[in-house]
């Protein structure tokens, strides 16, 4: 009864990795697996944030809603995300969000008492679980400016203003609200395939290769610097019985034109347009139009290949990139098994199979 | 003040199937499967997976309306074998796709890391 499988084995390629950035390629897979990746780094990995505020004393200039906003918003690390429990389907409280399964407290208390601006930030923000703490952006290698790092500014305070407040922070995910999405930003591409017509190159002249080349609006296309353009007397090397006026096509220098006129031999290399960065390439077409427009279509042909992506994701600081792409997966696996049919569901069609076979006449 | 949970778009409620399968009253082997709270994410991906099989005639999927949190997922195929026997498959292969996803990364991962 079972079918063949249809499984695809894709392959990663891991080009860069830093705390809360990574870039990679992904092949030999589709576009719905690559944007379904996508769509969960961005809103079903679970992070912790701050979800509840009491506040005890605000006398500060800003109200408690806007600042209990501010306090959400702020990044906390997240590792422990992925094991905790929604705070709505624990059982170990009675879902009021205090149990060490769920949640996570925070106090803050600051009144400034001298006549400078004091500045309340995450860093002032006391947490009762040493793993659940909001991210630190100081960085280790930048230490030539210095200024203190601070953390995130919540609100500024003056002289006799204090603010005192307990917040809960919960696991939440990101199709919830914003605050709890770990990404900031994931994209992925098309990798592109760039061919370069060399033959119909040539018949350019130099002025029309540049604006060729300068038609794209980011560096794709280049003039190779090892081929400029040279004229002069050489030897020939190979293929001595081609004959005059022909380019020697295959030889080192496919370009170079061969004249027995005069005793020696003028050689003239052309410069070469070659691509640059092949991923620079927004999709905009503008080289293709460049071409179409100097009668030359077919000179660069571009083409998406469908089976490759490189991504790159960064985040928040919530959870590393490396593991934001790992959760990803993990999720994406859990809720397939989710969709999985349930016996009961595969029962009753059985049931109603008979009966339709019955009511056929079968 | 009357407005619904943020929750509603992604739980489930109670008493209500994740998956419900209907099968077609007028066109053999085809049936018509409501996943109630997903969304592109997983209708895509299935759908996409579904037209890797032979058997599979057609396989197509809608969400409703962006406020009714579930998607309509329809496939048909031949008589070798079922709408729900192609549904099991892809979810299966799907699986064993991200088990080998999960594992290729891991393995670069380590190779990377050991790199610096």
């Amino acid at each position: 009864m079972e079918g063949v499988s249809y499984q695809r084995f894709p392959k990663i390629k891991v080009r860069e990795v830093k705390d809360d950035f990574m870039k990679f390629e992904l092949r030999d897979t589709d576009a719905s697996i690559a944007n379904a990746l996508r769509r969960i780094m961005i809103a079903e990995v679970p992070t912790i944030a701050i979800d509840l505020v009491e506040i005890e004393v605000n006398s500060s200039v800003l109200n408690d809603e806007f600042i209990s906003h501010r306090l959400g918003l702020v990044p906390l690390t997240s590792e422990r995300a992925m094991s905790m429990r929604f705070s709505r389907d624990c059982d170990a409280c009675d879902g009021d969000g205090q149990c060490e399964y769920c949640s996570v407290e925070f106090y803050l208390r600051v009144k400034c008492l001298s006549d400078q601006t004091l500045d309340v930030t995450s860093k002032d923000l006391l947490s009762s679980d040493h793993t659940v703490v909001p991210v630190d952006y100081s960085d280790a290698s930048s230490s030539f400016d210095n200024t203190p790092n601070k953390g995130i500014i919540i609100v500024k305070l003056r002289r006799g203003q204090e603010l005192r407040l307990r917040a809960i922070a919960r696991k939440g995910i990101g199709k919830d609200h914003a605050k709890w999405s770990p990404a900031a930003t994931v994209t992925f591409m098309y990798e592109p395939e760039i061919y370069i017509n060399e033959d119909m190159m040539e018949s350019l002249t130099l002025e029309e290769k540049t604006e060729l080349v300068e038609s794209s609006p980011t560096k794709v296309f280049g003039i190779d610097p090892e081929n400029k353009q040279v004229t002069g007397k050489c030897m020939i090397v190979g293929n001595p019985s081609a004959p005059p006026g022909i380019p020697l096509c295959g030889s080192r220098w496919p370009n170079m034109i061969w004249d027995y006129a005069s005793g020696e031999i003028p050689c003239l290399f052309f410069e070469k347009v070659i691509v640059v960065d092949p991923e620079a390439y927004t999709y905009d077409d503008e080289v293709l139009k460049k071409a179409e427009a100097m009668g030359k279509p077919g000179v660069v042909e571009i083409h998406a290949k469908e089976d490759s992506f490189i991504f790159t994701v960064e985040t928040t600081g919530a959870v590393k990139a490396s593991q934001l792409v790992l959760n990803a997966i993990e999720v994406l696996k859990q809720k397939l098994d989710a969709v999985r049919l349930s016996d009961d569901t595969v029962e009753a069609d059985d049931q109603f199979g008979e009966l339709g076979a019955h009511m056929r006449g079968g | 003040m009357n407005a619904p949970d943020r929750y509603e778009r992604f739980v489930v409620p109670e008493g209500v199937k994740k998956v419900s399968y209907e099968r077609d009253t007028k066109i053999m082997n085809a049936a018509t499967f409501t996943v109630e709270r997903e969304d592109h994410t997983i209708g895509n991906i299935v759908r996409m997976q579904l037209h890797r099989d032979d058997n599979v005639l057609f396989a197509g999927y809608k969400l409703p309306h962006p406020l009714q949190y579930k998607i309509l997922l329809r496939i048909q195929t031949t008589s070798q074998s079922s709408p729900m026997q192609a549904y099991n498959q892809a979810i299966n292969d799907l699986d064993k796709e991200l088990d080998h996803l999960k594992s290729q990364f891991e393995g670069e991962l380590a190779k990377h890391t050991r790199d610096y």
